[in-house]
């Protein structure tokens, strides 16, 4: 008897040190954050018990919330729209047999392997008015206009988001290559016979095989859409006139620019309450098969 | 034979569009990489982002590693991701042990809490965190920010080594046990070197997104001698904005260690990555 309860107490041994750093470092100062975000705070002084108010005035009174939430929702749609057709239209070419495969494989996802930061620093450099390569490029071949992208509060957010698709585009594309493959050629010879075209097979066979991959490559980039971050702040900063302003830079900039420390605590938590309804339905489908 | 040109054809349409989509997708390196080698003067002078330079500016290549402190942050990055990897995957091993051969209950429950850390914002956890630390003394440190690396990469490694031992049959286990091992030399002499090729994935995974992290490296070091390379990146954005030649040799050194990890794994990386996912 003593020795069963020995043993048990080994397993949890293997577990313990994952669950205390993983609880020290997430969960308890999440629950924290929720109890900050019921205060007004400067995170210096006395701490003033505001219930609710930090989120009321968020979505009453405060437009660059709004504005910011509504531009992580352009960003979602964004990811959706461009990144995810990007990605599955290279990984169904990366996925043909030819010579250079693997290089053309490796040449679209180096991007991703780069700090963010340092993209963004690239970037900013590409979209300078004066002498950046795209307006240079652009004089070189005839053409004069000296467009200035990231202060132009109409197509920052759309320029920041080139910069985000050069860099991100590397991981969707391998997941559906992963899914590609797990698409048999004999099902796809099989429809050739029957007299579908390669459109047709596409839509009718591949897409809805890929079914999975598709869960999961939604998920992740909505999760990354709403996390999005580092390329923001290296580029924009959420400028200019809050144009690329997301949750995620709002948040930074209440909490270490203003010490509105409440207000940025409940900005994260709200964050978070968006990410759970994409969450619980993720995480539901992936452990079905447990 | 129409048959075959028309296999051609395709072919040839499918190179032409892919190597159109790779002069689009290389714009960024080759900006950097001839901006890094003028001076600030050359785009004023006429020269311009396509014009030859009359000498390359090696200076700013010499300027970014000490006058911009690279080296520096460098070497913290290194001190930094080095530590919290291979402890981090040894940790998330553990975990992962337990949680696919060991008797424990909730197994899945446990294995769902832990998933959800991966998709939470770091944002949610930025504050305490900031708060905690500058309690205990730990802003500035390598500790600090090892500590928080180790937390946040938790659930995504044992995701994935969950996901491989899930795979390795309970045969191996009893045969194991019969020959007299303990879970500790189990987990060390067996399963350990199975799980080999997926720790081989997360090693390179793992110090990738080390090394690249700004969010919560730029709320725990704010000293100049413990940045890391991305925040240090930001304060040299902050210190040199329009030198551009110099800001761009700096970024090109900072990426460097992370191109030669990329292209010595690449046909593993890729490939691998396209193999643990399927899995």
């Amino acid at each position: 008897m003593k020795k069963k309860v020995n043993l048990k107490i080994g397993s949890y041994a293997f577990l313990m040190p994952a669950l205390i750093i993983y609880v020290s470092v997430i969960v308890i100062p999440v629950f924290y954050s929720l109890y900050i975000s019921l205060f007004k705070w400067n995170g210096i002084g006395a701490m003033e018990f505001v219930g609710l108010s930090n989120y009321i005035n968020l979505f009453l009174n405060d437009s660059i919330f709004l504005t910011a939430l509504k531009n992580n929702i352009i960003w979602i749609l964004l990811t959706l729209l461009v990144t995810m057709t990007t990605a599955l239209g290279l990984a169904v070419m990366l996925n043909k047999k030819f010579k250079g495969r693997t290089f053309f494989r490796g040449f679209f996802y180096f991007p991703c392997v780069i700090a963010p930061i340092a993209v963004s620093i690239i970037w900013r450099w590409i979209y300078n008015p004066s002498v950046g390569f795209i307006n240079e490029f652009a004089r070189l071949i005839g053409l004069d206009f000296s467009q200035s992208w990231l202060s132009d509060p109409k197509v920052s957010i759309y320029a920041v988001f080139v910069a985000a698709l050069w860099q991100a585009l590397g991981q969707p594309m391998i997941l559906f290559l992963a899914g590609l493959q797990g698409v048999s050629i004999e099902v796809l010879e099989a429809s050739l016979i029957d007299g579908a075209n390669g459109t047709k097979q596409f839509f009718l066979i591949t897409v809805p095989l890929l079914k999975e991959t598709f869960v999961i490559v939604i998920a992740t980039l909505i999760v990354a859409a709403m996390k999005v971050f580092d390329v923001v702040q290296g580029l924009t900063g959420g400028g200019p006139n809050n144009a690329t302003q997301m949750l995620s830079t709002y948040m930074y900039s209440q909490t270490f620019t203003y010490n509105n420390v409440g207000v940025g605590t409940a900005i994260s938590c709200i964050m978070v309450v968006i990410m759970m309804l994409v969450i619980v339905p993720y995480v539901s489908f992936t452990a079905k098969d447990d | 034979m129409q048959g075959k040109q028309k296999k051609l054809f395709k072919k040839a349409i499918l190179y032409i569009i892919l190597i159109l989509i790779a002069l689009i997708w290389i714009i960024p390196m080759f900006t950097l990489v001839v901006t890094a080698l003028k001076s600030k003067q050359d785009f004023y002078s006429g020269i311009g982002l396509f014009g030859l330079p009359e000498n390359i500016a090696w200076d700013n290549f010499i300027n970014a590693f000490t006058k911009g402190r690279l080296f520096t942050y460098m070497k913290n990055d290194l001190i930094v991701s080095g530590l919290k990897v291979p402890l981090g995957i040894f940790i998330e091993a553990l975990a992962a042990y337990a949680l696919t051969r060991l008797d424990i209950k909730h197994k899945t429950g446990i294995f769902i809490f832990f998933l959800i850390g991966m998709m939470l914002p770091m944002q949610a956890a930025l504050v305490p965190i900031n708060i905690i630390y500058s309690k205990l003394n730990l802003l500035n440190t390598y500790f600090g920010l090892f500590y928080v690396y180790v937390g946040f990469g938790i659930s995504f490694g044992i995701l994935i080594l969950r996901g491989f031992m899930k795979g390795i049959p309970k045969d191996i286990d009893e045969a194991a046990y019969i020959d007299g091992c303990n879970k500790w030399k189990m987990f060390i002499h067996i399963m350990v070197p199975i799980i080999k090729p997926a720790i081989a994935t997360l090693l390179i995974t793992d110090f990738l997104s080390t090394w690249n992290e700004y969010l919560l490296a730029s709320v725990i070091i704010n000293d100049n001698a413990m940045k890391t390379v991305p925040v240090g990146l930001m304060t040299f954005v902050g210190e040199h904005g329009t030198d551009y030649g110099y800001l761009c040799a700096g970024v090109l050194i900072a990426i460097i260690p992370v191109m030669i990890v990329y292209l010595f794994f690449q046909r593993y990386f890729v490939e691998g990555m396209t193999g643990a996912v399927k899995s």
